[in-house]
């Protein structure tokens, strides 16, 4: 855990100009922090901000920004707790008023998105502001299944994309991420997460989703989708257990604001074919495994489902939601090795990903189904909070 | 009668010799005499352990009592102190786990106290034992051996259903047709093992249990070979095929396809 001061050198053309805006970028390429810098002296005054980098000290950085060395971490593909921790010690040495937070690929964001995320945080009254991207319709589909309708229903926080890249925070969101950082162990160097939007919610602190426009996403190397699956999803069940108290509060849910371009359908029949072949060899195999997760109900419809052809395969939103939530209970009980517990979900997530390929090759907007998927999960949140409460088996 | 004993003794020793056991009334009395020896030696083991039994039961007792006493004074202590609420602010989380960090505390004493007065217990029905009886016993020592060959099973069969559903589960999200099969061997392998360790722990059957493990453990290795290698030949060629198509059908599409068709990104 970092105590001292992790400034390492910088370099400086207004030493001693009261910056208000820190932008910390975590390591990347240098070409992409070539890019990076380009568009933060387009979107900002020089002597408005100050950046951070991970990387070593860029040659080709301009002149009229300052830029600072900070401690690296090992973020290849998502903000790490120590990014938290750094940022938030570098942002208090230098009395700037905000952050912003720029992770991997962050070239790819405009300096109309980076002025944007920065102007939520410093002049309006919002403490943390998360891009809302346009991704192509073949990425981040955990994000679409699981991740956004689950904190939307739990947290009322209508954010697209929970495990934004970037972000920008309010200096008193910026201390509370880094306490948390320091909590869960930001000097470890195991993948936790922190989920941002969850510990603004906790704390009562305001949360913005500002139009961000295309993002380049990286992608983890070198591991499969079982793998992320299990690691990104349990991370945010065990934060769901951990803020049981914070989302059992009744909350209303903001009303949608901006509506998300139309997508092509997001994968190829070939796609959905081996989905659902994934599907059904689970069906056969895990019965044993899902009986102790899953109610009756639920089983007897994922049977009916799995006998259907691939190109009419199709699973309700409610009954994924039911799914998701019923997960999420035998997590918390341990009714079965969470590990076990998250690989048995993987087919499901596989089903309900040809499912959504299905119904988007059938004319409905990718966005408009993943929308209707994350309302199934608010209309199916009285069933969570009452097994959460009375955990007794299968009473619904 | 007496002619028959006569008849059946060797022709050497004469009646005179043996009249105790020619004798219907002396038979009876040597049978009383062993009932009673075999019930006096009884009586005495069970007189000399009685007090080691009560010792134990006692101890258990007053421990257990100890226990849900010191339990609620530690649940008013802690609820006093706001124990709770103090360690939740303290760590800066909520407690995830369903009981409170006092109940836990409490439960905690409690069974520490049960387990104290269950080694107390058994130290005194040991020493009891040890020290009253002159007669052995064979069995107290061989219960000994049950309990650790039972918390082995326990333990074997524990091990043996988490490595199957790590096996089936692994399997199936690799998409291996005969999950099930390989699932089911691990499972039978570890239960083999355990058998014959609690066999052997149990010092039953000796050389039978290892002859019958070896020829046990390598059928079950052999069936799984054949069952996946020969048996499910079909099913592997079928899921292999299926691969190979599924890389094929990705590898031949064109370089300027529709964004639907590209491979997909799950983050």
């Amino acid at each position: 855990m970092a105590t001292t001061n992790p400034i390492s050198g910088q370099t400086s053309t207004a030493e001693n100009a009261a910056a208000n805006l820190l932008v910390m970028a975590t390591a990347m390429p240098a070409e992409q922090l070539d890019g990076v810098l380009a568009n933060l002296s387009e979107a900002f005054s020089a002597d408005s901000l100050i950046v951070a980098t991970q990387n070593e000290q860029p040659p080709s950085a301009p002149t009229t920004l300052r830029v600072i060395t900070a401690p690296r971490s090992n973020a290849t593909w998502m903000l790490r707790p120590g990014d938290f921790v750094h940022a938030y010690e570098i942002a208090r040495e230098h009395d700037v008023r905000a952050v912003v937070m720029l992770g991997p690929n962050a070239n790819s964001l405009s300096p109309l998105a980076l002025r944007a995320l920065a102007e939520a945080v410093l002049n309006a009254s919002t403490d943390l502001a998360m891009p809302h991207y346009t991704l192509p319709p073949n990425t981040g589909f955990i994000n679409s299944a699981i991740l956004y309708p689950l904190t939307r229903a739990l947290f009322a926080a209508r954010v697209r994309f929970p495990l934004a890249l970037d972000l920008a925070l309010s200096m008193r969101m910026a201390e509370r991420l880094a306490a948390a950082a320091r909590r869960i162990g930001a000097s470890s160097d195991d993948d936790t997460i922190l989920w941002p939007v969850n510990e603004a919610v906790a704390a009562g602190f305001t949360v913005d989703e500002i139009d961000a426009g295309p993002r380049a996403v990286p992608q983890p190397a070198g591991i499969d989708v079982n793998a992320i699956l299990a690691l990104i999803t349990g991370s945010l069940f065990g934060d769901i257990e951990a803020k049981a108290a914070a989302w059992q509060r009744p909350r209303r849910p903001p009303l949608m604001r901006r509506t998300s371009p139309d997508m092509l359908p997001a994968g190829s029949t070939a796609d959905v074919a081996r989905m659902v072949e994934a599907f059904r060899l689970a069906n056969a195999n895990l019965q044993e495994i899902w009986s102790l997760v899953l109610p009756p109900h639920s089983l007897v419809m994922l049977k009916r489902f799995s006998v259907v052809e691939p190109s009419a395969f199709r699973l309700p939103e409610n009954l994924w939601a039911r799914i998701v939530f019923d997960f999420l209970i035998a997590y918390r009980l341990r009714t079965i090795n969470r590990g076990h517990l998250m690989g048995a979900l993987i087919p499901l997530y596989l089903g309900w990903l040809a499912s959504h390929i299905n119904v988007t090759a059938a004319g409905t907007a990718a966005e408009r189904h993943i929308e209707a998927v994350a309302s199934a999960f608010e209309l199916d949140k009285p069933y969570l909070v009452a097994r959460w409460r009375w955990p007794d088996r299968f009473n619904a | 009668m007496q002619s028959v004993v006569q008849n059946l003794l060797p022709p050497s020793r004469t009646a005179a010799q043996i009249p105790a056991y020619v004798d219907e009334g002396s038979i009876w009395h040597h049978m009383s005499d062993a009932l009673h020896q075999s019930l006096y030696r009884v009586l005495t083991l069970l007189i000399a352990v009685l007090p080691g039994i009560l010792a134990f039961f006692v101890a258990l007792l007053v421990f257990t009592v100890t226990g849900v006493v010191v339990s609620w004074v530690l649940r008013r202590c802690l609820g006093w102190l706001k124990f709770d609420q103090r360690l939740a602010r303290k760590s800066g989380t909520d407690w995830t786990p369903s009981s409170s960090p006092t109940e836990i505390v409490a439960r905690f004493s409690f069974w520490a106290c049960v387990l104290l007065g269950l080694i107390i217990g058994v130290s005194a029905f040991d020493t009891s034992y040890a020290t009253g009886t002159p007669l052995p016993i064979s069995l107290l020592p061989y219960l000994t051996h049950a309990v650790g060959a039972a918390l082995l099973l326990v333990a074997g069969i524990l091990i043996a259903r988490f490595l199957a559903r790590s096996v089936l589960i692994s399997a199936v999200n690799a998409q291996l047709q005969y999950a099930r099969i390989l699932s089911l061997g691990v499972k039978w392998l570890v239960l083999v093992l355990t058998a014959a360790m609690v066999l052997d722990h149990l010092q039953v059957g000796g050389d039978i249990v290892e002859l019958a493990f070896g020829i046990l453990f390598g059928g079950i290795v052999l069936t799984l070979a054949l069952a996946v290698g020969l048996g499910s030949r079909d099913l592997v060629s079928r899921s292999l095929e299926s691969h190979v198509e599924h890389s094929g059908e990705r590898l031949h599409l064109p370089e300027n396809d529709s964004p639907a068709t590209k491979s997909i990104r799950h983050f």
